[in-house]
């Protein structure tokens, strides 16, 4: 139950958000009679009133999550080889997300550092040479 | 008879079987890496086609686009990642079967239901081009507005146990859809003055996100999961085909409908039929736990439509979808005009590529138990391996959409997102369903009210618009009273 508040209080804040930030949209001359804010507000309304609902509703239980910081590790790699991308190229970049991945996974041993190599190498074929996409220099 | 001859000679004198090989295996490949879409998949190889003859390249092309929506459903049932927006639906009962040890049944199950969808997407599309266009003709925007509605009422039946926060997930997903340049004014909406969010997000961008990021993170405090039991393609058995008559009907029949509606797709399509197929089922209470209807009618349905997707093409010039657009290209390059002209100047090339769409289903079967067998093995591997690679695939293949580190970013933030969701009980395909119907709601509403000078009436004056509203309604009713 505490979870379903937590979830309705985040759709009334968003509900907010997003109505404050329709409302503050520029008119446009071209604009019909609806306006760029026009259908923002309405799921602005939307969103509110379904966040009510949770509240007024008995919902299922949900199980709790198992350790939840330890999950967002594995955003935090990634967004991790997002910043570094640009300054160690592809290769050495996705390397090291992948070795340090398989470690955070539970891989342990010599075999990660052939692994990160491996899976770098083969990813950059299939990319840059198979596909013909220009990855980050 | 001469268009039988036609295609005949199509098949015959040229490398148009090669084609629909070489183009079937390059489509299952790229389907199956998340983050290349079919169109992505066909795009890189037009250049290729220059030198072609047009029914070759033609074919190829059209190839491509079948064997990507099959190899879409590979990653989806293997690693719950979608390879392409169509194989979403796949992901809810085709790796919950992959999770009890019956990936191999599971796949064998999306191969055949892929090809029948196939061919009888084909037939539609060689029998009655014209009829179906004349339907695609018919629409105004009321109608796709009201389609839309109707793709929307599925939700009530996509919400799993709480249907406020179905609709909730819905809602966020309409929200996502608003990202970008307004389709009506141009106004720069919810960018924060940033260049990579003009153009909205791509939805492919949010669903790898949703669901590959998101249970990647699962997994990252789950213990190892069950190994695939058999390592061979696992082809239904005579009760299961029984059993899968009545999805890949539904799947059928909703893809070829949603085909050749401009717009629509294959994404819409797969969603529908799941949708309808739970409605319809006997064992309505095993889809989300590994129904082998549940992979059998979206994938019956998405491959339907990799056939009447052309109807619009070829039929009226009007590319109704991505891959569409591609083939469109395809056709431009080599000075043919897609329209009912091509049936009258170019018949060669309508009825080579009917011949051509043929082989590459047929091909899609062959290719597909060959591939099978490795991807049964792949998924054995170690857990952190698989996992790491998985994570290292996911981020390259969605830079290769765009080459934008942006869109990585925002895969791992709706990666986030999902994560969030799924602790709060929320679930995510409704939130999916939003952001691929978004746009096409928005602005189909906003033009009718234009053309209407502001008045709602159109919605209900327009024949095509209130049947569709009042399937929609009857659908939220039927829904509702089955919970």
């Amino acid at each position: 139950m505490r979870r379903d508040y937590a979830c309705a209080a985040a759709g009334l804040a968003l509900a907010a958000a997003y109505w404050l930030a329709a409302d503050a949209l520029p008119r446009s001359a071209l604009s019909d009679g609806v306006g760029a804010g026009g259908v923002p507000k309405l799921l602005a309304l939307l969103l509110a009133a379904v966040s009510i609902l949770i509240t007024l509703r008995r919902n299922p239980q949900v199980e709790t999550p198992k350790n939840p910081m330890r999950a967002l590790g594995v955003a935090g790699l990634g967004f991790a080889y997002v910043a570094i991308v640009p300054f160690t190229g592809y290769l050495v970049g996705l390397a090291l997300l992948a070795g340090s991945s398989a470690l955070y996974y539970g891989a342990r041993g010599r075999t990660v550092a052939w692994f990160a190599v491996a899976s770098a190498a083969l990813l950059w074929l299939v990319f840059a040479k198979a596909l013909g996409v220009a990855l980050p220099a | 008879m001469n268009e039988l001859g036609l295609a005949w000679n199509a098949l015959t004198s040229g490398w148009a079987v090669p084609a629909a090989f070489a183009g079937v295996a390059w489509g299952i490949v790229g389907g199956a890496l998340p983050g290349i879409s079919p169109s992505i998949a066909m795009a890189l190889l037009l250049p290729f086609t220059h030198g072609m003859d047009p029914v070759t390249a033609i074919v190829l092309l059209a190839s491509v686009y079948v064997g990507a929506e099959y190899g879409g459903s590979i990653p989806a049932i293997l690693i719950r990642t979608p390879g392409t927006n169509a194989a979403a639906a796949t992901v809810i009962d085709g790796f919950e079967m992959q999770r009890r040890g019956r990936g191999g049944e599971a796949l064998g199950i999306s191969l055949v239901s892929g090809l029948v969808g196939g061919l009888f997407g084909l037939l539609v599309l060689a029998l009655a081009t014209g009829a179906l266009a004349r339907v695609a003709l018919a629409f105004t925007p009321p109608a796709y507005f009201a389609l839309g509605v109707l793709g929307l009422s599925a939700v009530a039946g996509l919400s799993g146990r709480s249907l406020s926060k179905g609709l909730m997930a819905a809602t966020l997903g309409l929200m996502i859809a608003t990202i970008g340049t307004d389709p009506v004014s141009g106004v720069p909406r919810f960018g924060f003055d940033s260049p990579d969010l003009l153009g909205g997000i791509r939805p492919i961008v949010i669903m790898v996100g949703l669901f590959a990021v998101t249970e990647l993170m699962v997994q990252a405090v789950e213990p190892d999961w069950e190994k695939p039991r058999s390592a061979r393609l696992k082809l239904p058995d005579w009760p299961t085909w029984k059993r899968l008559a009545r999805p890949q009907a539904i799947g059928a029949a909703i893809g070829t409908i949603e085909g050749a509606t401009p717009g629509a797709g294959g994404t819409v399509a797969a969603f529908l039929a799941y949708n309808e197929a739970r409605r319809w089922s006997r064992k309505p209470e095993e889809f989300g736990q590994g129904s082998v209807e549940g992979v059998a009618a979206p994938e019956c349905a998405n491959n339907a439509v990799t056939a009447t997707a052309l109807v619009p093409l070829l039929g009226l010039g009007i590319p109704g979808s991505n891959s569409a657009a591609i083939l469109l290209g395809g056709l431009l390059l080599h000075g043919l005009t897609p329209g009912p002209m091509l049936f009258v100047n170019n018949p060669e090339v309508v009825y080579g590529l009917y011949a051509g769409l043929l082989v590459a289903n047929l091909a899609m079967l062959l290719l597909g138990l060959a591939i099978l067998g490795p991807c049964l093995w792949l998924v054995s591997r170690p857990k952190p391996y698989l996992m790491a690679f998985i994570l290292a695939l996911v981020v390259s293949g969605v830079y290769a959409i765009d080459a934008s580190l942006f869109d990585v970013a925002v895969a791992l933030g709706a990666g986030v997102l999902g994560y969030a969701l799924r602790s709060l009980g929320v679930p995510q395909l409704p939130l999916v369903l939003g952001v691929v119907l978004g746009f096409m709601v928005e602005s189909n509403y906003r033009r009718a009210l234009v053309i209407s000078g502001g008045s709602h009436a159109v919605f209900v004056q327009d024949p095509v618009a209130l049947g569709l509203l009042v399937a929609a309604a009857a659908l939220i009713a039927y829904s509702l009273r089955r919970r």
